[in-house]
């Protein structure tokens, strides 16, 4: 098993190593002339305003906690979903009972209003 | 097929030249891949020309015309090289407080993953670069590192428009994961494998027996989801030029800016390569089953009308148009139309599905679960 | 020293290093960072050990899913450092405690005999076509199936834990009711009014 990882190992360090390269020869041949004009904060002409680092809407946290869990439903899924033929009825009844619970959750959440985006 | 012709060909060389045995596997493992990147990198190059032709045609215009080689016009297809060329020549900004490290790594992360997928897809039966078991879990795997190049590139810029829009997408990306996920679920419950040369070969049996016909509304999800997780038209709002300019990549220029660009361009490739490998079987031919089985044996026509790589790039270059269609078609949706497209529909859906796939491999439901 | 022990080092020395990095940087966006590099060294490290399927869902989970949730709060919590500094020396003796009780532990746990190398040896090595994920699935959904429901309580008492904590409804916000927009007839929306035609003054 072990030995078919080596490739992907590579093939990472390769992807790393050429985006790199890439930025590096932007470097390399593209020309240097910074001024304070160019340089600041893009805000289609106009000064800054203020602090780009503002305060965001509590709703985001709420979306990538939900996310978590449900990533963590779907990590449960995968290994039931490809024995599912040679573990028959049980296991097929105790996913229908995983899943079940979790539904409770998410109808919870829908109740909620959770999922409207506002 | 093309491996063992550089493998043979090296082998004429009189490979190996008595190096370490280390070296060699290496050696191999490294041609391998540049035989993967070097057709992809240019697959990206002429995506983006492909993209401005096809939505030139689309709204009545001509599209990039100009740039040819050899002082010939030839329809403009110089175009996507010029662009690369200038884009490398342009100044690289290096906005005044910004982290300029993570500045410059922010686009890396995003094409690392995007790139390093791809050492997983098999191109034909025994065309795989790293056979690993979960395969399809390690695809899910590495790109849903990509997020962060977009989340670091937004924040580190330090300007509103990036930081906006890195938020937006970040959620938007997650959210659109969960539905892919659960899609994903009832391709390996059909395919009873996680590995990707597995669920083709599960597919066996001509066109009425792959997948995307059992598993319809998750085919469908499953592309519209890759559709938002690339961040593409109609799902564009990290962009979104009308609001936020040009979204997480406004302060970047030159190369920087072309390797976040060549990322979600290999994104859509990838995208639309696993949808054929999952729902449309791959390499396998559409007439197998159709026609009488004396027709494969003929000599060339039968491996042109039988399976093989040709017929996965052809399956690729259909999802491809669509992504391209897509843009040229619909508005843009907007945000809490995509947040509960993605949580109000998509999930309930694909949770259903899953069960009726449960239930029809349980129940053993013919054509497709009949055989054990 | 064969290959794998040679990664073995190279991924250790990064995670220790990244470790390090997690608790000795100013800048909490980049700590986060470094957890997520300590989290795809860690993933590295059990794939030697054999364990495909969890080393995958490690990055899929944990630098997919909760690293993005940990960015999501400092970058937009606007975490004051200087502040947060100034507790440092008041809360140093409970630290301390801990770090040390933490210590203690695993010095315990490490030099405890039953996990040493007789009673646990290295995994042995899987054949290249054996799957980790099917094992697993063969065990859980049958042999463990009270932790397994178990684990989905949890998942249920998560989320409403993260409802309670976090939902807040902004009041006098107007959104689209699209189902009710799509059922919307025709005689809910015009009124025809008949008018006889007046003659132009």
């Amino acid at each position: 098993m072990l030995e078919n990882y080596l490739p992907v190992l590579i093939f990472i360090a390769i992807g790393i190593a050429f985006g790199g390269f890439m930025i590096l020869m932007g470097f390399l041949l593209g020309p240097r002339k910074p001024d304070s004009e160019k340089l600041s904060a893009y805000e289609c002409g106009f000064e800054a305003f203020e602090d780009a680092r503002m305060k965001f809407d509590v709703r985001y946290y709420l979306v990538a906690i939900l996310f978590i869990i449900f990533d963590l439903e779907i990590a449960f899924l995968f290994p039931w979903a490809i024995v599912l033929r040679d573990i028959g009825m049980f296991g097929f009844m105790s996913m229908v009972l995983f899943l079940g619970i979790l539904v409770i959750g998410f109808i919870y959440e829908w109740k909620k209003g959770a999922l409207q985006w506002e | 097929m093309l491996v063992e012709l550089i493998q043979s060909f090296f082998a004429g060389l009189g490979w190996p030249w008595g190096l370490p045995e280390w070296m060699q596997v290496g050696l191999v493992i490294l041609a391998k891949i540049v035989v993967i990147l070097v057709p992809l990198m240019v697959c990206v190059a002429y995506l983006t020309y492909a993209e401005r032709k096809v939505i030139g045609f689309m709204q009545v215009r001509i599209g990039p015309n100009r740039v040819g080689f050899f002082g010939k016009q030839m329809w403009g297809l110089g175009q996507p090289i010029a662009d690369a060329v200038k884009l490398m020549f342009k100044e690289i900004i290096l906005p005044a407080g910004a982290d300029k490290l993570l500045f410059l790594i922010a686009p890396v992360i995003a094409m690392a993953p995007a790139l390093a997928a791809w050492a997983v897809i098999p191109f034909g039966s025994e065309m795989v670069l790293a056979d690993v078991d979960a395969s399809l879990l390690y695809v899910l795997a590495i790109t849903s590192i990509g997020v962060y190049g977009i989340i670091i590139a937004g924040w580190a810029s330090n300007s509103k428009y990036p930081f906006i829009s890195a938020m937006r997408s970040a959620a938007q990306i997650v959210s659109y994961e969960i539905a892919m996920g659960f899609a994903l679920v009832g391709v390996l419950m059909a395919a009873g494998s996680i590995n990707l040369g597995d669920i083709v070969a599960a597919q066996q049996g001509g066109f009425w027996q792959w997948f995307w016909l059992p598993l319809l509304p998750l085919f469908v999800i499953y592309f519209i989801s890759g559709v938002a997780e690339t961040n593409r038209a109609p799902f564009d709002v990290a962009e979104g030029e009308s609001e936020i300019v040009a979204g997480f990549h406004v302060e970047y220029s030159g190369m920087p800016f072309a390797v976040f660009f060549l990322a979600e361009y290999a994104n859509m490739i990838l995208i639309s390569v696993l949808a054929s490998l999952l729902f449309l079987g791959g390499w396998l031919s559409p007439l197998e089953g159709l026609l009488p089985e004396s027709v494969f044996e003929i000599t060339l026509l039968g491996s042109l009308l039988g399976p093989g790589l040709h017929w996965l790039v052809v399956k690729t270059l259909i999802f491809l148009f669509f992504y391209l269609w897509f843009r040229a078609t619909f508005p843009r949706y907007r945000y809490d139309q995509i947040m509960r497209l993605g949580w109000k529909v998509f999930i309930p859906l694909t949770i259903v599905w899953i069960l009726v796939v449960g239930v029809m491999i349980i129940t053993g439901t013919p054509p497709w679960f009949d055989v054990a | 020293m064969s290959f794998e022990q040679i990664i073995f080092y190279i991924f250790s020395a990064i995670l220790v290093a990244a470790a390090v990095g997690v608790i000795t940087v100013r800048n909490p966006v980049h700590a986060a960072l470094f957890l997520v590099m300590c989290f795809i060294t860690t993933s590295a490290l059990w794939l030697l050990l054999e364990a495909e399927f969890l080393a995958i869902t490690l990055v899929l989970v944990y630098v997919g899913a909760v690293m993005v949730l940990f960015l999501f709060v400092v970058m937009m919590l606007d975490i004051n450092i200087a502040k947060m500094r100034e507790g440092f020396t008041g809360y140093l003796p409970l630290g301390a405690l801990v770090a040390g009780g933490t210590i203690a532990v695993m010095w315990y746990v490490a030099n405890n005999d039953y996990f040493n190398l007789t009673n646990m040896p290295p995994p042995e090595r899987l054949a290249a076509d054996a799957s980790n994920t099917r094992m697993l699935g063969e065990q859980l959904y049958t042999t463990y199936v009270y932790p397994f429901e178990i684990a989905a309580v949890i998942l249920l008492l998560a989320i409403v834990a993260a409802i309670t904590l976090t939902l807040r409804h902004r009041t006098g916000t107007r959104y689209q009711k699209i189902d009710q927009q799509v059922r919307v007839k025709r005689d809910e929306r015009v009124r025809m009014v008949k008018m006889e035609s007046e003659e132009r003054k």
